[in-house]
């Protein structure tokens, strides 16, 4: 296993509404899915998913709502909501801009100053 | 976010708490739980698998605090959580709670009542229209003293004339009456005024009407009431109007009555008290012509919009002028020289003449009561660091498992804020009374135009109070308590922290503040004690103990001629005189303490200095026995007697102080003097007697020249004040005097019957009630000092059980320990005394003008204050120390 990221500040909200732009999952589904997604190669504090799930609420763009989780136990669902789909969509442009100028800069030789 | 969707999302909030938390710890046990189930699958046993999933989970308590503050929800959540838990702690150690409460209620007590004291004499706008526009005019006489003093009757008119800034401007002075026509006669303090003075003050009556301007010419005999006296005496029936009293035995016609809010004139403004009716100006031929003399009218005015005091000033430099021109015009006609005359006028904010000589009395209360209540927060901010020393553990224990900072303080300004605000509570309790008692006290220097209550704004302040001292000594500990580390705490006894040099830093402070401000308060306090010592043992020049004064006033209109007045007061005298339990009865028109009359007289053959063309003196006009019954000694020469009438040499007899500056090195007797000028035309009078001088303006004022005529010489009538020397108490007499005067006349009222103790006292009023609260607070001070000392040290000597023991143990003698402590104790004190005496040298030079005869830097006063706090001070360690002293070293090293 590669060696695992700590992820950048103010980068795991985005990667909540991603994760829940895929389909209705509850916290622990969050989890796994981004790590699936990354394949494991992020390390994210289990506990810091939650806060950060109550805080997207709390700005409406996640909604939830109590069902029943695979292996039957009461879990609650998050969401995305259509401000949350912009949101997302608002968030990825501004990172894959900031990403394509900084690695810009970083990709910079001498004899192209 | 609105505030309304805020408020909506909190309250909604608020009532779903208990299902949110529960739906929290679902949801968080769920992830524990599912996470677990993985790992069970991956072939970890049950067990361990739920306990990793714990660890990996983090901070359960932690994520559910962070998870709270997302959601917005938690700011008042975690306040009122805040302040149950304070209720819970305070319920836990009520001897704690209560003892700063009452040392806060103390504190807040009194400085709320004499914040209303201040908020209604000195915040509060005077009690008329528009009130920054009023103002005195004054009149100012260069060449006898540049003090600002009354107007000259005939100067109110071409004043109001001449002048360009005013609106309007009235003349008025105080007047007695006697009250008759309805009921028992009474004497009444009327003032007689311009037309102009309600209009001036902007007050209209609530009943009838004012006086007209034509009515201002003497013949019209027209009355307006206050309401007081239209209550008192009228039932306050609107069928006054048109009714008729009498006055002084004249008919006066009632016009109308004053509201009840209406007050005039308030003290400061020297015309008497509040008056209880009104009478039109009128003034006489005589007075009309009493150019450049008796100065013994006010006048209030009222400055046109947009018109400031500088430009009022310029201008009544004008009007000065134009009024000398009318003396000089006056003093052709009468064919006399008023030689280098010279006259000012001048105006001042009529609230600063009212308020003025308080406002440094007031400011010095307020300060010293704040002081106090500082001195009580400081005691209540030690008590709860102490408290959070010992809280240490429950602290640490927070702070690992994810209390914030923040969270921490909030915490600890509830506790400090649901103090203050119960001893708040109480300290408004405290106040109403407080206030209740100081009113009761209060002198009648300090006028009372608002009613002194705990209104709004007073509320406001100890609203302010109660938040800023709540906060102050809940931030301080809770400021030291957050910064404190957490593993030494949870690992160590929960001790091992307490002795951290800066809270160590902290208390040491807080004796100095307390030791610095009493030691301000106390010499505060020490200084006027010493000054109304100094007061009381002034020579007033007479012998104030059984004598019995009144006022015997003759309404002119029967008692017209000097025969009728002379024949009453002859009467009255002889029988008194028969009174066995009298020694002596005389009369005069001015008593000690209380004269107003001032002369200006010629010494014959004085040669004045240059610039000083005015020689004043106070003068009494006496009948009979006076000088005997005052007890004012006669140092050379005669008293007079009953061959000094109207047909032979005019006699007057002078004070010591007169004598020996008129006429120095040599013998007064026999020499001369006139009254006015050296060109008047008034006759010489020789000097039989020389007396002793007499307090005639306040005590603490210097004893002023004076002269004495015989009444039989002055061929005027007069009204005189009585004064009775008696064998025994004298307010025995009191009934006998008030029988013989109306035997003498059946509708005449003695006024103002007081021994002559009562007017000296009444004059030191307001000296005795500022020294009596500052008193009392310094007193407060230093026993809130005393037991700040007592516990800063009685907890040190707790904490330091364990090393006292040591110390024991490894041959240190008791003596030492019992030094040890003292030395603690002192040695802050002596900080304490030294900061407090550096800021006292400081501040009571603010204050010279409260003192009497005794300088702001008194070392006496100084040094008594520094001794009896080196004496608190070693008595207040002293019990901590024989406690350390008594330390068992076997037991003490067992102790931890």
């Amino acid at each position: 296993m590669d060696k695992q990221l700590e992820l950048l500040q103010g980068t795991l909200d985005m990667l909540i509404l991603k994760a829940a732009s895929l389909g209705p999952l509850h916290g622990y589904g969050i989890l796994l899915r981004i790590q699936q997604i990354s394949k494991d190669r992020l390390e994210i504090q289990q506990g810091s998913l939650y806060p950060a799930l109550y805080r997207l609420e709390h700005q409406g763009w996640i909604t939830s709502e109590w069902g029943e989780s695979e292996n039957k136990r009461k879990a609650k669902f998050y969401r995305l909501t259509a401000a949350g789909k912009r949101r997302l969509q608002a968030e990825t442009e501004n990172w894959n801009s900031m990403a394509d100028v900084i690695a810009g800069i970083l990709g910079t030789k001498p004899e192209e100053v | 976010m609105s505030l309304w969707s805020r408020f909506r999302s909190w309250w909604g909030a608020t009532i779903q708490r208990s299902r949110l938390e529960s739906e929290m710890d679902t949801e968080l046990r769920f992830h524990i739980e599912a996470y677990a189930d993985d790992l069970v699958r991956g072939g970890v046993p049950r067990q361990e698998a739920l306990r990793r999933a714990r660890i990996e989970f983090g901070g359960i308590e932690r994520v559910k605090e962070e998870g709270r503050e997302a959601r917005g929800v938690s700011f008042f959540d975690e306040l009122w959580q805040d302040l149950r838990f304070a209720v819970r702690v305070m319920r836990k150690n009520p001897g704690f709670a209560g003892v700063a409460m009452v040392t806060l209620a103390l504190g807040i007590g009194a400085d709320t009542a004499i914040f209303s004291v201040v908020n209604a004499v000195l915040l509060n706008p005077l009690p008329y229209a528009d009130p920054q526009r009023l103002v005195a005019v004054r009149e100012v006489l260069p060449s006898a003293g540049a003090m600002p003093m009354y107007v000259s009757g005939p100067d109110i008119t071409p004043m109001r004339k001449i002048s360009h800034v005013f609106d309007a401007l009235a003349g008025f002075r105080v007047w007695t009456y006697e009250l008759s026509g309805s009921g028992e006669p009474e004497r009444v303090t009327a003032n007689r005024a311009s037309s102009d003075l309600f209009p001036v003050l902007g007050a209209q009556p609530i009943l009838g009407r004012n006086f007209s301007a034509e009515e201002e010419l003497p013949g019209h005999s027209v009355v307006v009431l206050s309401y007081k006296l239209w209550q008192r005496r009228f039932g306050g029936s609107p069928a006054v109007l048109g009714q008729t009293v009498n006055l002084d035995r004249e008919p006066y016609t009632i016009i109308g009555v004053m509201p009840q809010s209406f007050v005039f004139p308030l003290p400061g403004m020297g015309q008497g008290p509040a008056a209880d009716l009104w009478v039109p100006l009128a003034l006489s031929k005589e007075e009309l012509s009493d150019f450049g003399d008796n100065f013994s009218w006010s006048v209030v005015a009222r400055l046109k919009p947009g018109i400031g005091l500088p430009r009022a000033n310029a201008d009544l430099q004008l009007v000065a002028r134009d009024v000398l021109d009318l003396y000089q015009q006056w003093a052709r006609d009468a064919q006399i020289s008023l030689g280098d005359f010279q006259l000012g006028v001048e105006a001042k904010p009529l609230r600063e003449v009212v308020t003025g000589p308080l406002r440094l009395t007031l400011w010095m209360l307020l300060g010293a009561v704040s002081s106090v209540l500082l001195i009580a927060c400081v005691n209540v901010a030690n008590l709860l660091l102490m408290r959070a020393a010992g809280r240490q553990k429950e602290t640490a224990v927070r702070v690992a498992i994810g209390a914030g900072r923040l969270r921490l303080l909030r915490q600890f300004l509830a506790e400090g804020l649901l103090l203050s605000a119960f001893g708040g509570l109480l300290g408004l309790a405290l106040a109403l009374w407080f206030k209740d008692v100081m009113v009761a006290g209060m002198p009648a220097s300090i006028p009372q135009f608002h009613p002194i209550t705990l209104n709004w704004p007073v509320l406001l302040f100890t609203f302010l109070l109660v938040t800023v001292t709540g906060c102050v000594f809940g931030a301080v500990p809770s400021l030291w308590a957050s910064r404190a580390d957490v593993n030494p705490s949870l690992q160590g006894s929960g001790r091992g922290n307490s002795h951290a040099p800066e809270q160590q830093r902290l208390r040491a402070v807080f004796v100095v503040v307390e030791v610095a401000l009493s030691v301000m308060l106390l010499v505060g306090a020490g200084l006027l004690v010493r000054s109304f010592q100094r007061v009381l043992k002034t020579n007033p020049g007479f012998r104030p103990e059984r004598v019995l004064t009144a006022s015997v006033d003759l309404p002119p209109t029967q008692y017209s001629r000097e025969e009728q007045t002379g024949a009453f007061y002859r009467q009255l005298m002889n029988r008194l005189q028969q009174n066995p339990g009298v020694v002596a009865v005389g009369g005069s028109t001015d008593l000690p303490l209380l004269g107003q009359w001032n002369h200006t007289f010629t010494p014959e053959g004085y040669r004045p200095p240059p610039n000083v063309a005015m020689n004043v003196c106070y003068h009494s006009i006496i009948y009979g026995d006076y000088l005997r019954a005052m007890g004012i000694p006669l140092l050379r020469g005669r008293y007079f007697n009953e061959h000094d009438g109207p047909q032979v040499t005019l006699v007057v007899l002078v004070s010591d102080a007169l004598a020996k500056k008129y006429w120095p090195g040599q013998e007064a007797l026999g020499k001369r003097l006139k009254w006015g000028s050296s060109d008047s035309n008034d006759p010489w009078l020789t000097v039989v007697g020389i007396v002793g001088d007499v307090k005639q303006g306040p005590l603490d004022a210097a004893a002023a020249l004076h002269t004495y005529q015989p009444y039989a010489q002055l061929a005027r009538a007069l009204s005189l004040r009585i004064a009775v020397r008696t064998q025994g108490d004298p307010t025995a007499v009191a009934a006998d005097v008030r029988a013989a005067v109306w035997s003498l006349d059946s509708q005449l009222a003695p006024g103002s019957v007081r021994t002559m103790d009562e007017v000296v006292s009444r004059s030191t009023a307001s000296r005795r009630f500022t020294l009596t609260l500052l008193g009392g607070f310094a007193a407060l001070a230093l026993l809130l000092a005393a037991v700040g000392i007592y516990a800063v040290l009685a907890y040190s000597v707790a904490r330091r059980t364990h090393e006292i023991g040591v110390r024991l143990a490894l041959g240190a003698r008791r003596k030492d320990v019992l030094r040890l402590v003292l030395g603690h104790g002192l040695r802050l004190t002596l900080v304490g005394l030294a900061v407090g005496t550096a800021g006292a040298l400081g501040l009571t030079r603010l204050f010279r003008s409260l003192l009497y005869e005794v300088g702001p830097t008194d070392p006496l006063t100084f040094g008594v204050v520094v001794l009896l706090l080196i004496c608190v001070a070693l008595a207040a360690s002293y019990l901590p120390a024989r406690r350390a002293m008594r330390v068992d070293p076997m037991i003490a090293l067992r102790y931890e």
